[in-house]
C-alpha cells in the first residue's frame, strides 16, 4: 500500500491553471498585429521574453538560446506558480522534494548534453577523467552536487516558509482563543499574516524562481567554449 | 530524552547556516561596491555574485540535508 501525498492534488491544480493561462494567452497573441504597438499583458510579456533572452544569449550563443529560452522560461513560470500557491491556500508543489529534484535533474541533464555537444564525444568521455584518472569520482561528487544544492535550494526555502507560515497561524490561532465571544474565529491572524504571506510566499517565491533561472543559464554557459 | 538529543543534534547542524549568511551578506557587499566603481559590468557582476554566493552555499545545504536526515530519518 502506498499513500497518496497532498502536493499531488496541487500539482495537478497548478498544472490545469497554467495550461489554461497559457492557452488563454496564445489566443490572445495570436490575434495581435505584429506591427501595431504592443500594449498592456502584449507588452508585459514581450519584456519578460526578451529579458530572459537577453540573458541567455549573453551566457551562451544565438543558436543556442532559440531551445534553451523557452525551456528556461517554462520551469520558472512553473516554478514561481508553484511557490506562491500558499497565497492560494494550496501546498506549494515545490515543498515536496520529488518535484525539485526533478526540476533539478532536468537543468543538471540538460548541463550535460550542452557540454557533450559543444566538446565532441571524445573530449567529453575525457572530462571525466581530468586531470587525470583517479579523478573521476571527484568528477561525480561536483555533478551531483550541483543537482543536490539545486534541488535541495529551492525545497528548503519553500518548506521552511510554509512550515513557518503553519506554525505562526497555529500561535495566533491559540492567542485570538483568548479574546471573548468570537474566540474560534482567527482574529488576530487577519491583521498580522497578510505582512509575513508577502514576503514569504510572494518575495521568497520570486527570488528562488529567479536563482534557479540564473544558476541554470549560468551552469550551462560555464560548459561551453568561450568565443569572444 | 532521546529525541531531545536528536532535536539538539539537528539544531547544532543548522548552526553552520549562522556564518554562512554572514560570507553570503559579504558576497553581496562586495557586489554592490564592483557595481559603484564599474557600473558597465554590472550583468556579469550580478551573475558572478550569485554563483558565488550559490556554490558557497552548498555547504550550508549539506547541514541542512543532514539535519533533515537526523530528523525525518533517526527521528522516525
Amino acid at each position: 500500500m502506498f499513500e497518496i501525498q497532498t502536493t499531488v492534488y496541487s500539482i495537478i491544480i497548478i498544472t490545469l491553471v497554467i495550461v489554461a493561462l497559457l492557452f488563454v494567452i496564445n489566443r490572445k497573441l495570436k490575434n495581435v498585429d505584429p506591427l501595431s504597438q504592443p500594449k498592456g499583458l502584449v507588452l508585459l510579456l514581450m519584456t519578460a521574453v526578451q529579458m530572459v533572452d537577453k540573458q541567455v544569449k549573453e551566457k551562451t550563443s544565438d543558436e543556442i538560446s532559440k531551445y534553451l529560452t523557452p525551456y528556461i522560461l517554462s520551469v520558472t513560470l512553473y516554478i514561481f506558480v508553484a511557490n506562491i500557491a500558499g497565497l492560494f491556500s494550496l501546498e506549494a508543489p515545490t515543498s515536496n522534494y520529488s518535484v525539485t529534484l526533478i526540476l533539478a535533474a532536468l537543468t543538471c541533464v540538460l548541463i550535460e548534453v550542452y557540454s557533450a555537444r559543444a566538446r565532441g564525444a571524445k573530449k567529453y568521455v575525457k572530462s571525466w577523467f581530468e586531470p587525470f584518472a583517479p579523478f573521476v569520482l571527484l568528477n561525480i561528487i561536483s555533478k551531483l552536487s550541483t543537482l543536490l544544492s539545486l534541488s535541495l535550494r529551492l525545497f528548503g526555502n519553500i518548506l521552511s516558509g510554509g512550515i513557518l507560515m503553519s506554525v505562526i497561524y497555529q500561535m495566533l490561532g491559540s492567542i485570538s482563543k483568548m479574546i471573548p465571544m468570537i474566540g474560534e474565529f482567527n482574529l488576530v491572524s487577519l491583521a498580522v499574516t497578510p505582512v509575513l504571506h508577502f514576503y514569504f510566499d510572494l518575495f521568497s517565491g520570486a527570488m528562488q524562481a529567479f536563482i534557479f533561472m540564473t544558476l541554470s543559464i549560468s551552469f550551462i554557459g560555464k560548459e561551453l567554449p568561450e568565443e569572444q | 530524552m532521546e529525541k531531545a538529543l536528536l532535536g539538539f543534534a539537528a539544531a547544532l547542524c543548522v548552526m553552520a547556516g549562522c556564518i554562512t549568511g554572514l560570507m553570503e551578506g559579504k558576497v553581496a557587499i562586495k557586489a554592490v561596491e564592483s557595481i559603484g566603481k564599474n557600473p558597465d559590468a554590472a550583468s556579469k557582476i550580478q551573475s558572478m555574485a550569485i554563483i558565488g554566493a550559490a556554490i558557497s552555499e552548498t555547504c550550508a545545504i549539506y547541514c541542512l540535508l543532514v539535519a533533515f536526515l537526523i530528523i525525518f530519518i533517526l527521528g522516525a
